[in-house]
């Protein structure tokens, strides 16, 4: 059994019975070329879908899996074959400024000059309290993900 | 236990609050109306020492690990202090209660998260919740009442958001086919929900998509907007800064619509009294004009 297959087995891919009700609720797949049947299916036959890009078109809403009758949970398939495309350097090159953000300042979307301005402006502290602001703290979450070798999967992969 | 017991004998609330990179660095104005909320109603906040919650669609989705790390440090930072979590952004809710049911059902993976929690002197051991506003206001109905100064009288589109209601299984408290439990909120203020097709759509941001795939969030974005505008709202109403984001930035890159985005404390701190101006929703993209002329004239109806 290859990576993808074992993917698909542990989101229980092998109770899919091919209804399309997945499909049929997929607010993305209406506008994309996302199929989730046919993606889940594809992996429970051990196709690689790694390299498929309409992995990264999914919005993780659930409609997909909250309505599965034989309740298979595609969107965490999804997401573990997302895990399995990034350690092959397949994923959105843009998404690496939220990665590098997280590891830098310890959120997704980092403080502006500007929203720090409107913050004071409106009584908040200029700079909110997170790990942002408190270099110790931030150290250690840095220290985390080092530990599991965030960053350099990240970027290890992506060239 | 996330109350105290105060001098006067009566129990007072009281959570972490975990306002999420986007109320604090891109939409302040939620973060600022979400304190003068729950200020209003007796509810103490406590900060922590937060990072990103990290985001379940696109940081899960390139290592799981990670996002469970993060989450558990998150969680060990209020359980130090015997709190629970209250989130006020869907994605927040969606990752830190998906971590948190993860490491308190699964003690083999808690124990390897504390291994890596360990290195850095924290642990996490699965005895506090992780709550969505919405719910905690859900069960302050009278509070509500109480410290309302204004019948809004504003017409709003909910939209709900997906992470609030899916997985299910992460929302057992109510009917994530058919809720109403922010309709009944916006009631208490004088709000009327407007009706529109497939309310309980994606917005398009999440996963990923608003960065990863923009054109393909975009067109779930405009689907839904058409929708919205077929119920002639006031403004869209949402319980997510990352939906509120999605709707505001959306609208002006799609430019067709301007219709005001408003998240939920934003329009109870409004009801409460707070000027528009303080709680900043001028700070917003598609102009809340409308929505200030109106408040101002309810200000100067009370005075006469």
């Amino acid at each position: 059994m290859n990576l993808v297959e074992e993917v698909a087995w542990e989101s229980n891919v092998e109770k899919c019975v091919q209804c399309g009700k997945c499909t049929a609720g997929c607010p993305s797949g209406r506008q994309s070329r996302l199929r989730t049947r046919a993606l889940v299916q594809m992996a429970y036959q051990g196709i690689d879908v790694t390299d498929n890009p309409d992995l990264w078109a999914c919005t993780t809403c659930y409609n997909c899996a909250e309505r599965c009758p034989k309740g298979v949970n595609t969107v965490d398939a999804i997401i573990r074959l997302r895990n399995l495309a990034v350690r092959r350097g397949n994923f959105p090159k843009v998404h690496l400024t939220a990665i590098e953000n997280l590891y830098n300042t310890g959120n997704g979307f980092p403080l502006s000059p500007e929203v720090a301005k409107i913050r004071s402006i409106i009584g908040l502290a200029k700079e909110p309290y997170d790990v942002s602001t408190d270099p110790e703290e931030l150290s250690k979450v840095q220290k985390l993900m080092d530990i599991t070798g965030f960053l350099e999967l990240v970027r290890g992969a992506g060239q | 236990m996330s109350t105290v017991n105060t001098a006067s004998g009566s129990v007072k609330m009281r959570f972490s609050l975990f306002p999420g990179c986007i109320a604090k660095n891109m939409y302040a104005s939620i973060e600022k109306s979400t304190r003068f909320v729950f200020d209003h109603l007796g509810i103490e906040l406590v900060d922590h020492r937060y990072t990103c919650c990290p985001a379940p669609g696109v940081f899960r989705g390139y290592d799981i690990d990670t996002w469970l790390t993060l989450g558990a440090r998150n969680l060990s930072q209020a359980e130090a202090d015997h709190l629970d979590v209250l989130t006020i952004c869907n994605g927040c809710y969606g990752s830190l209660f998906g971590s948190n049911h993860i490491l308190q059902e699964d003690p083999k993976k808690r124990e390897e998260i504390n291994e890596i929690l360990g290195k850095v002197g924290k642990r996490y051991d699965g005895t506090i919740q992780v709550l969505h506003f919405a719910d905690v206001l859900s069960q302050l109905h009278d509070k509500i009442i109480e410290n309302k100064v204004y019948d809004l009288g504003l017409r709003l589109a909910v939209h709900y958001g997906c992470h609030y209601l899916r997985p299910s299984h992460h929302h057992e408290s109510i009917n994530v086919e058919n809720p109403h439990i922010v309709e009944d909120i916006i009631t208490l203020v004088g709000c009327e929900p407007v009706e529109f097709k497939n309310r309980l759509s994606c917005c398009g941001a999440g996963g990923g998509v608003w960065s990863g795939n923009e054109a393909v969030g975009l067109d779930v974005l405009e689907e839904k907007l058409g929708f919205m505008e077929e119920g002639e709202p006031d403004a869209i109403l949402n319980i997510c800064p990352f939906c509120h984001l999605q709707f505001d930035q959306g609208q002006k890159k799609i430019q067709k619509f301007q219709i005001p985005v408003l998240h939920l404390n934003q329009v109870l701190g409004l009801a409460f009294g707070q000027r528009p101006k303080k709680l900043a929703i001028h700070t917003h993209l598609v102009s809340t004009r409308e929505i200030e002329r109106k408040v101002k004239k309810l200000k100067k109806k009370r005075k006469e």
